[in-house]
């Protein structure tokens, strides 16, 4: 059985994260195969992940664990009446605003690695696609141009396009 | 004497055996001295007509130095063919195979194999109008490549460009040495056939690509196919599409399409000269990085950098947050001449003064900037509508070289002859290059 668009869409999460049950990861893949729109959404997701996966990981100020640690160090009838108190709201507010922060930040990062990625390609991207149009003009020798191309292609996949040569 | 009724009977069927193969030998090979415009026809149908399997070898100049390489080199009619490069040790074993729709790039030292577009393209509907306005074309005699009788004819660009010279096959039209001169470093490309057979008739199955076992696979992005106006582009980017004001004489806009990788989307424009392409590549200056290669641009006050790859050259630079890229087989300067012209902007002024000379309304033309006409394209286009009363569309098709005197005639429904009288007489008339972008 297949599932549909919709339903595949809402378990791409789950699927990327390996939590689907065999039987659902094996109709998503199915239905990534067959739709483009899930898989670009997929994608995306993926991308996502790497990315926060990236991220340092934010220590918590000291703070936040004798929030966490006091109550327990406290007598138990001290316990019973110990309440959380203003800064442990501020210091939960502060992680808070740290996960926004890094969210919002994943398409700046992403922006930077695309950069970072299309200076590599700059010119060889260009090169091929002019040799490639060059080779539709009368009388031009196409085993030359097949060999610059051939380079090129090379060097956009992060291989040198010869031994012994670094990508310029 | 009585000659036996055998005897003459075979005497007769000799004869006619001769006379019939001297036909067929004048069918096949066509008389010395044959002009050079059916010396290029011929090299031009040859390849819908003819299979052949050859080794080549070519010499090019890559980054200040001679690289020689050796490839097979099979052909079969109309449009498919296989590749195997042999040396350098570098490339060796390098396979493309290309069935007349799309191409395979297969690398064995890294098993990795690459999809790309056809390298054959519009092999069989080439128009040839640019080329003949653009080069002056020369027979230079018959000459011997590998033991064949072969037509030598040079294109000479009217205006600084690369020469080209080819020496093309008697008996089938196939190109089998040719030769390409820059005006500043000599002879940049050469190749020659060291051994070639004809009319094999290839079986389809070498021009399938077979995909070795576990390689990796690309599908390699290109422009996209088809070919838009630069003001259809601008609808598709989020930046402003440049178009240059002024192009070396005899380039004229050949087409336009994005160009996207990964989250790269360039705006791609090709200009022509019949013979060669100058390409111009515009993106958002912020996504694409710097690179390190090629030296800096002297007396360019804005980020530039020449990258001199040989065959190739490449000029980077940035103006108004858009990274500019051209690429082509012509002079330094001819690139650095489309990349002053584009710096120096002035668009606004360049309409309005333009308009004002040829006395046409602003709007038509921005209309033919538009659809990628330089300014003195579109002063001619505009002179040629009102003196023949044609539609500023159509004149402009002919002076961009997409439409033959002839077929303007037959529109117009005048004589050739008188037309181009009347041609010649307009564009005598029309501003050649817009007096704002004089002296720069």
């Amino acid at each position: 059985m297949t599932i549909n668009h919709h339903r595949a869409e809402q378990m791409l999460s789950a699927y990327l994260d390996g939590e689907l049950l065999p039987r659902e990861a094996v109709e998503v893949q199915a239905h990534l195969l067959e739709c483009s729109a899930c898989r670009k959404a997929y994608e995306r997701l993926r991308e996502t992940k790497d990315l926060l996966g990236q991220l340092p990981v934010a220590e918590p100020p000291a703070e936040f664990w004798t929030a966490i640690r006091t109550p327990r160090a406290l007598p138990m009838r001290e316990r019973l009446r110990w309440r959380p108190p203003v800064w442990r709201w501020t210091t939960w507010g502060i992680a808070a605003a740290l996960l926004v922060l890094a969210v919002a930040l994943v398409p700046v990062v992403k922006g930077t690695v695309d950069r970072l990625h299309a200076a590599e390609i700059g010119v060889d991207l260009y090169v091929r696609d002019h040799a490639l149009q060059m080779s539709h003009e009368p009388l031009v020798d196409r085993a030359y141009l097949g060999l610059i191309t051939g380079d090129s292609d090379l060097k956009l996949v992060g291989e040198p396009a010869r031994y012994g040569e670094g990508t310029p | 004497m009585r000659i036996p009724p055998l005897a003459r009977t075979l005497a007769v069927v000799g004869l006619l055996i001769l006379v019939g193969a001297e036909v067929n030998l004048a069918a096949s090979v066509p008389p010395v001295g044959l002009p050079a415009v059916r010396v290029l026809q011929m090299a031009l149908e040859a390849p819908r007509l003819i299979d052949y399997e050859g080794t080549k070898v070519i010499t090019a100049l890559k980054a200040g130095r001679a690289e020689t390489v050796t490839v097979s080199e099979w052909h079969k009619r109309p449009d498919m063919m296989r590749l195997e490069y042999l040396s350098p040790e570098d490339v060796a074993g390098r396979l493309i195979v290309d069935n007349g729709t799309n191409a395979w790039h297969y690398e064995p030292r890294l098993n990795m194999a690459f999809e790309g577009p056809t390298f054959e393209g519009d092999l069989l509907s080439r128009d040839l109008t640019l080329l003949h306005r653009n080069y002056r074309l020369t027979s230079l005699g018959v000459d011997e490549v590998i033991g064949r009788q072969a037509y030598v004819v040079v294109l000479d660009p009217v205006m600084p460009g690369v020469r080209r010279q080819f020496w093309v096959d008697r008996a089938t039209g196939t190109i089998l040495r040719s030769e390409e001169r820059d005006p500043d470093r000599g002879v940049i490309l050469s190749t020659y056939f060291s051994r070639v057979s004809f009319s094999l008739n290839l079986p389809d199955a070498y021009f399938r690509f077979r995909m070795p076992g576990g390689a990796r696979v690309y599908r390699m992005p290109s422009a996209e196919a088809g070919s838009m106006s630069p003001a259809a582009l601008e609808q598709q980017v989020r930046f402003p599409v440049l178009i240059p004001p002024v192009l070396p004489e005899g380039y004229t806009f050949h087409g336009g399409a994005l160009s996207r990788f990964g989250s790269l989307t360039s705006v791609y424009l090709r200009y022509s000269d019949g013979e060669n392409l100058i390409s111009l590549f515009e993106a958002p200056a912020g996504s694409i990085g710097w690179p390190s290669a090629g030296q800096p641009v002297p007396g360019w006050t804005q980020p530039a950098r020449l990258v001199d790859l040989g065959y190739f050259r490449v000029l980077i630079w940035e103006q108004r947050g858009l990274r500019l890229t051209a690429v082509g087989t012509v002079p330094t300067e001819t690139l650095l001449v489309v990349a002053r012209q584009l710096a120096a902007g002035h668009e606004q002024a360049l309409v309005t003064d333009v308009s004002r000379r040829v006395e046409s309304d602003p709007t038509v033309v921005r209309t033919l900037r538009g659809e990628g006409l330089t300014f003195p394209e579109v002063a001619r286009a505009l002179v040629l509508s009102q003196r023949l009363g044609a539609d500023p569309r159509t004149t402009a098709r002919f002076v961009r070289g997409t439409l033959t005197i002839s077929e303007l005639a037959g529109q117009l429904r005048m004589r050739p002859e008188v037309l181009k009288q009347a041609v010649q007489d307009a564009l005598r008339e029309a501003p050649t290059v817009p007096p704002a972008l004089a002296g720069r």
